[in-house]
């Protein structure tokens, strides 16, 4: 350890021999030297106090053009120009690690002529940068980014993610308000109270009142403005929510309480105009919080997709736009490219990662003549094919049109709260309407009759009802999340809980989704070491389970190996000291002349050395712990679970038996999992939908909860409403489980409320309600519903 | 005590607790809060150099705002 020394840019720690020595410095790469140097020059070398004993990312240095950042259409879709005449993008910027980093970025930009501003927020990353166009471009800016050894790329921040933070900031600042208000017209309230019970002049009750009033004023008007807003779309559309009452009853407890305040004669109610307020405000402001923030996975998609793709013309290749693509051109694909077109090789070979079609990771082999399918993604393939479609009838737009109708075709569950507080509403607002003509019409005078008729607005009024579902629901996310269990959208946790069919994909679902080696059979005696080094830097899976394997003994070391050769669709061989070794599959050992005489149902791997096999290993793709005990709970209780799988007949069979499951759909498409879903709804089932892949995003977009394994693929990630983070069985059932309780806490919260109405509305109607009972009474069902929603998150966090 | 004592008392204290008010819902405004790590970082660190900068910045501004002519 002793000869190990820290880069002097990013402080990581290597052997001295691999250091640049470059004077008293030392660099681990050539990018480091050269970011030190430049920062040096340019006088930021403060850099590095401020960076104390943090490490950074070494810089890579190799970045694609960045010319195109110039292109008129990018500045169309990610640059927007303000009045000033400057520019404004959105950057997300990658390798900041510390305050230091931030700092650099923004001197870096601050010292290049042209450049206004640039402000990035630590927390995720992004900046925003607002340039003159006619003195620097954005491609300099992003160099300049690169340079100091980051990267940077943009984000179209006109995105939903923006607005919902808008919407989440304008609800602070009405609360703000509200509370600020409320708490102090409380300390008012408690003088007139007590002044209610102890005697005080009229004179002080009219100062006490202006000043309740002066303070419930931008109450109403302004954080209130929510709830009249509402109810004019409430009206609009001809329903009545909740809205409309808690708006006509705090605007008409107003005005009553502004009349009470002129002629200087009876109890003003200021002091419950702003309750009422404040607390159905902090209700929706939970609900806004806990509302899906969802990118737009349609986006998502049309970002992996390049503009561009190279094309054979008279023999030279040239990109070429996709729009321009005709059938019969010749496409040229190399390894890690992703495919756009359906195609047919000419030339060449190679294998395909096709998991975005059958969800199996396992790479196919494709030669000349076989075809290509568009959403494939070339793993060591580098070849010329013939596209057959063009770019709009390919099988890739095709599944992004199929998942637009998905997400558009997903059934809207009506929330049980939202249901409710509509009957609610118009009851309360009939019973008051009653209660005012039968006190009218029994000779009160005009002003007791319309009192009484607003108390009961305003004892109804739903503060409690209103924080039933959110604070319900909160508790049902932070149980989830502590859990690995991030449920997008509140609503889903009730909608889950109604649950009667769930759909499974098999492999990443109930699979691990990867081959790990089940049986080792040793024939011969050999260093497993050499075996070791032979699979070691292969990404084909079942190269990857041994290798894992292999690595539980923990003495196991790396050798040199020469002419290491990865054959397609075979294996890997290579010679170690002198003597051939093969590691491969089936085809491998007899292509080379050696035979083997061994069954099995699961994927075999042979290892051989000088043309003897001594090892064979099965590998299988274990079926995850606990798929058992959730199929019987789950079955238990009702629901009833399928597998769907892109896999064949057999393997799902043999799936299907093992987890204890009848119901089993193999060789299923993308479209055939969401024609399955589509028809469970026609058959009025709620269905949830669990998977991993792209091929289970149609599906996943279009069931009513969907939910994605953690390690997913991003676009599943997107249109998913669930995400299990850890991957596992137990959280799944876990998620069913909070569903159930949040559920459960919802018609409690809800039951709760209606009781206190049931009480407390009568008492209201036979005008028996005093502002202080009234005040009281309407704090303390608020807090049973809070204190009911902590109770059972008490008992979750004490299992 | 006189009423107009409390009348005063009142108005006084709602007038300073609204001038805190309206300064938080500028701080809000302004973003102060999207970030808590940088204001934090920017109150402990930021010295004459941060200073200088940011007036420069503004100058740079001020000098691209009169060269801009709007087509």
């Amino acid at each position: 350890m002793s000869n190990k020394i820290t880069c002097t840019h990013c402080h990581l720690e290597f052997h001295q021999d691999v250091m640049i020595k470059d004077g008293e410095h030392y660099f681990c790469c050539n990018g480091c030297q050269g970011v030190y140097h430049l920062l040096s020059d340019e006088g930021l070398d403060s850099f590095y106090d401020k960076l104390g004993s943090n490490t950074l990312t070494a810089p890579t240095g190799q970045y694609e053009d960045s010319s195109n950042f110039n292109s008129p259409a990018f500045y169309d879709k990610f640059v927007t120009v303000d009045e000033d005449g400057f520019s404004h993008v959105s950057l997300i910027i990658e390798g900041i690690h510390c305050s230091a980093c931030v700092w650099l970025n923004e001197k870096a930009l601050h010292k290049m002529d042209g450049i206004i501003e640039a402000s990035i927020n630590f927390t995720n990353n992004k900046a925003v940068i607002t340039w003159a166009d006619s003195v620097v471009k954005l491609s300099q800016i992003i160099d300049m980014i690169r340079a100091i050894g980051y990267n940077a790329f943009p984000y179209d921040a006109s995105i939903q993610e923006t607005h919902a933070n808008k919407e989440r900031k304008d609800y602070y600042l009405r609360m703000s308000v509200a509370i600020f208000a409320t708490m102090n017209v409380m300390w008012i309230a408690v003088a007139q109270y007590a002044g209610y019970f102890t005697g005080m002049t009229q004179d002080m009750k009219t100062i006490l009142n202006i000043a309740e009033g002066t303070l419930a004023t931008p109450v109403l008007f302004y954080s209130g403005w929510i709830f009249f807003r509402g109810a004019y779309y409430g009206i609009k559309t001809k329903v009545i929510n909740m809205d409309i009452l808690v708006a006509t009853g705090a605007s008409l407890t107003y005005l009553y309480s502004i009349y009470i305040t002129l002629i200087e004669d009876g109890e003003a109610y200021f002091d419950s105009v702003t309750m009422i307020i404040t607390f159905v405000l902090v209700g929706k402001f939970l609900e806004v919080l806990s509302k899906k923030s969802a990118a737009d996975a349609l986006d998502l998609i049309g970002k992996n997709i390049p503009s561009e793709v190279n094309v054979v013309k008279d023999e030279k290749i040239v990109s070429c736009k996709l729009a321009d693509v005709n059938v019969g051109d010749i496409i040229v694909i190399s390894s890690g490219e992703k495919v756009l077109f359906d195609g047919e090789i000419t030339t060449g070979n190679g294998t395909f990662d096709e998991s975005s079609l059958t969800g199996e990771s396992e790479p196919i082999y494709r030669t000349i003549g076989d075809s290509v399918v568009s959403g494939t993604l070339s793993i060591d393939a580098d070849i010329h094919y013939k596209a057959n479609k063009d770019f709009e009838h390919s099988t890739l737009s095709n599944l992004v049109s199929l998942l637009e109708t998905a997400i558009i075709k997903k059934p809207k569950i009506e929330q049980m709260a939202n249901k409710l507080s509509e009957y609610f509403s118009s009851t309360i607002l009939a019973l008051s309407f009653i209660t005012f003509l039968a006190w009218y019409l029994f000779g009160n005078s005009f002003e007791v009759s319309l009192m009484v008729g607003i108390s009961v607005i305003v004892i109804a009024c739903p503060c409690a009802l209103a924080l039933a579902t959110p604070v319900a629901t909160l508790v049902g996310l932070s149980l989830g999340a502590k859990r690995g269990i991030l449920f997008k959208e509140a609503a889903q946790l009730e909608i889950m809980a109604k649950v009667d069919t769930l759909v499974l994909d098999k492999t990443g679902t109930i699979t691990v989704g990867k081959p790990e080696v089940v049986n080792e059979t040793i024939l011969h005696s050999f260093d497993k070491n050499i075996l070791y080094s032979l699979v070691k830097s292969s990404n084909h899976p079942v190269a990857r389970g041994v290798v894992e394997f292999l690595k539980l003994d923990e003495s196991i070391d790396e050798y040199i190996l020469d002419e290491y050769n990865q054959i397609p669709a075979s294996g890997i061989s290579a010679i170690y000291n002198g003597s051939k070794v093969l590691g491969g599959n089936k085809k491998l050992i007899l292509d080379n002349g050696l035979s083997i005489d061994y069954e099995s149902d699961n994927t075999l791997f042979y290892f051989s050395i000088d043309n003897s096999v001594v090892a064979i290993y099965e590998l299988r793709d274990n079926i995850k712990k606990n798929a058992k005990k959730l199929v019987d709970n789950l079955s238990k209780r009702g629901v009833c679970v399928v597998i769907l799988t892109g896999d064949n007949d057999k393997t799902a069979q043999r799936v299907a038996k093992e987890v204890g499951i009848d119901q089993f759909m193999s060789e299923q498409t993308p479209e055939d999992k969401s024609n399955y879903i589509e028809r469970l709804h026609s058959e009025d089932k709620t269905v949830v939908m669990v998977g991993d892949g792209i091929n289970d995003i149609l599906a996943l977009a279009q069931a009513d909860i969907g939910i994605v394994m953690g390690s997913g693929s991003d676009i599943a990630v997107d249109v998913s409403d669930v995400i299990l983070l850890d991957d596992s069985l137990t959280s799944l059932e876990d998620a069913f489980k909070i569903s159930r309780t949040t559920f459960g806490l919802i018609k409690q919260n809800l039951g709760i409320s209606l009781v206190y109405n049931a009480i407390t509305i009568p008492l209201a109607m036979a005008g028996f309600i005093i502002p202080l009972v009234a005040a009281i009474s309407m704090s303390v069902s608020s807090l049973l519903v809070v204190g009911n929603s902590m109770r059972i998150r008490y008992k979750w966090d004490k299992n | 005590m006189d009423n107009w004592v409390i009348g005063m008392m009142l108005s006084a204290s709602i007038f300073l607790g609204a001038v805190a008010l309206v300064a938080f819902l500028w701080a809000i405004k302004n973003g102060q809060f999207d970030d808590q790590e940088k204001f934090l970082n920017g109150a402990k660190f930021d010295g004459v150099d941060e200073l200088n900068d940011a007036v420069n910045q503004e100058k740079k501004r001020e000098e691209l705002k009169k060269n801009y002519k709007p087509e």
